[in-house]
């Protein structure tokens, strides 16, 4: 089976917003994500990570090399690919229920066919009561859980994720972690997931792809065998299936840090 | 229990206690005004023609009205209904500039948040023109258009449209950028974007715009109408003043701020709740 996203020798330069030089972002990045994988990618901040999120998304043109979903090759934004961002970006104005339908909304979906859709997600996010609360009543995890929802509602061939839980306290993060985990379980989507956090990316991915500092280049692969049902923070922490991987990820991305350093 | 305190528990109950007292407090200058009106006109202190009793405040009402037959006259502003004639056409003045002024401010508003090109073409423009305050403009609108509706008009205009269109821009240019991304990834294209992200976005800053051109448009308005109107209030002060009748350019006075407050208690401050305190757009007091 092809690869749902096939990103082919990717390169980034951009000129810098103020001294006008040029920033070398992404160098020959290669890489792809199978069907229903969760993949994560960590690095070092500063690495091109969020760069490269946005061109996947479509939000940044791109010059050298190629990006295909599901076989096309990506121009411009487009709800084949559906983005969580960092910030919390559901819409103050809409609902909690209007929020989660926008995409439904946007594709022309009839509106009871929608309703139907949205409640699915509204619980299996847990917002159930909270469908006609509007996002500033909500606490920062909801506010998350909501924009997963979103996310998930429009059904993107891939979804992107750009460091969703890196705004929300230790406790509520733990609980999001675990919470996509069971998501992911639940919907088999395609996932590419983007954080800073090494600890993250092993819980939650299948297989975690380490950048280098900029320019950003794809360093290693590094495969986590863990099931997705045995992901439990309480009971991971011991588990030699995932810590090896784990130390071997921080080991990668410190060298990247102590090297910027030195 | 007396009567009074029943009557209290009745009123903090309807109106809640915090309410209440804000109610209470915000009253306390208007009474003591009127008590000083009131003592004035016992002690005459001040003659009349200075300041005249309260009862021919509401005397004025009848003189101008005098020969008006009912609230069919009054809706066809028929002569004889003077005093209505003069709130109908300064509030039809403020309701078409409303009309006019908030689609095409809003409209220009978002296109020149939105596009870099736009914004350079209409901001100095826009600055020139709210540079030049609105009754600056009445002898050149005279020259134009005589006096009349036309003038009043486009005084209140040019007051209104450059105060939301440049309110509106501002709004746009905050709006995150986040969102509007969201939306696109989500397919959404041009329009989706305007109307749901654009606009909403800007809501806080367009409703501003609209209590701010309401305002300004409002005291321009009489002015306009004082020098360059043939109806409406402030014509109707100028015009009794010239004929000494105190008493009605006090009643318009008082008309145009009862009006005012009004307008901003019944229509802005609601629309404000409605909208953008509910989608916790504002700081929200108490």
């Amino acid at each position: 089976m092809p690869a749902k996203l096939v990103v082919d020798r990717l390169s980034h330069h951009y000129p810098d917003e103020y001294t006008g030089e040029d920033v070398h972002a992404l160098d020959q990045v290669s890489l792809s994500v199978e069907d229903g994988e969760f993949s994560a990618v960590v690095g070092p901040s500063g690495c091109g990570k969020t760069t490269l999120l946005n061109i996947l998304a479509g939000l940044l043109p791109h010059t050298e090399g190629s990006v295909q979903v599901d076989g096309k090759e990506v121009q411009g934004p487009g709800p084949d690919r559906g983005v969580v961002f960092q910030e919390h970006a559901i819409l103050p104005w809409r609902t909690v229920a209007r929020n989660i339908g926008h995409g439904l909304e946007i594709q022309g979906i009839p509106k009871s066919e929608r309703e139907q859709k949205v409640q699915e997600f509204i619980d299996l996010v847990g917002l159930s009561g909270f469908e006609e609360r509007y996002p500033h009543e909500l606490s920062g995890g909801m506010k998350q859980r909501c924009a997963l929802a979103r996310t998930l509602c429009a059904n993107p061939v891939v979804m992107l994720m750009d460091e969703p839980f890196a705004a929300v306290d230790a406790q509520t993060r733990i609980t999001l972690q675990e919470e996509l985990n069971r998501i992911a379980i639940a919907t088999r989507k395609t996932i590419l997931f983007i954080t800073h956090n090494v600890d993250e990316a092993a819980f939650l991915g299948d297989r975690c792809f380490i950048f280098s500092r900029r320019p950003g280049k794809l360093k290693a692969t590094v495969k986590i065998d863990v099931p997705r049902e045995k992901r439990i923070w309480k009971d991971l922490l011991s588990e030699k299936a995932y810590t090896d991987p784990r130390d071997e990820i921080l080991r990668l991305v410190r060298e990247e840090v102590f090297d910027d350093e030195e | 229990m007396s009567v009074l305190q029943t009557a209290s528990i009745g009123l903090q109950k309807r109106f809640g206690r915090q309410r209440l007292r804000k109610i209470l407090l915000g009253t306390i200058p208007f009474v003591v005004l009127l008590a000083m009106w009131q003592m004035n006109t016992a002690m005459e202190w001040l003659p009349p023609v200075y300041i005249p009793p309260m009862a021919s405040i509401w005397e004025a009402i009848y003189t101008l009205s005098e020969g008006c037959a009912g609230a069919g006259a009054v809706l066809s502003m028929q002569y004889e209904c003077l005093f209505t004639n003069h709130i109908l056409s300064s509030l039809g003045r403020v309701g078409l500039s409303l009309v006019i002024g908030i689609p095409s401010g809003i409209t220009l508003g978002v296109l020149a948040g939105m596009s870099r090109r736009f914004a350079h073409a209409l901001e100095p423009i826009g600055v020139f023109a709210n540079a030049i305050s609105g009754i600056a403009w009445v002898p050149l609108a005279i020259v134009w258009f005589g006096t009349g509706w036309l003038t009043t008009l486009f005084i209140l205009l040019n007051t209104v449209f450059w105060l939301i269109f440049f309110n509106t821009l501002l709004g746009v240019r905050g709006v995150p950028r986040v969102y509007e991304n969201s939306v696109m990834t989500m397919g959404g294209g041009r329009w989706a974007i305007i109307s749901q992200v654009y606009i909403p976005g800007a809501l806080p800053s367009i409703v501003t715009g609209v209590r701010m051109s309401m305002g300004f448009g409002w005291r321009a308005l009489i002015a306009a109408e004082m020098i360059g109107g043939d109806s409406g209030l402030g014509f109707m002060i100028f015009v009794s003043a010239a004929e000494y009748k105190i008493e009605e350019v006090f009643l318009g006075v008082l008309v145009i701020a009862i009006m005012w407050m009004i307008t901003d208690r019944l229509l802005l401050i609601p629309l404000e709740r409605w909208t953008i305190q509910r989608w916790g757009m504002v700081w929200r007091p108490d």
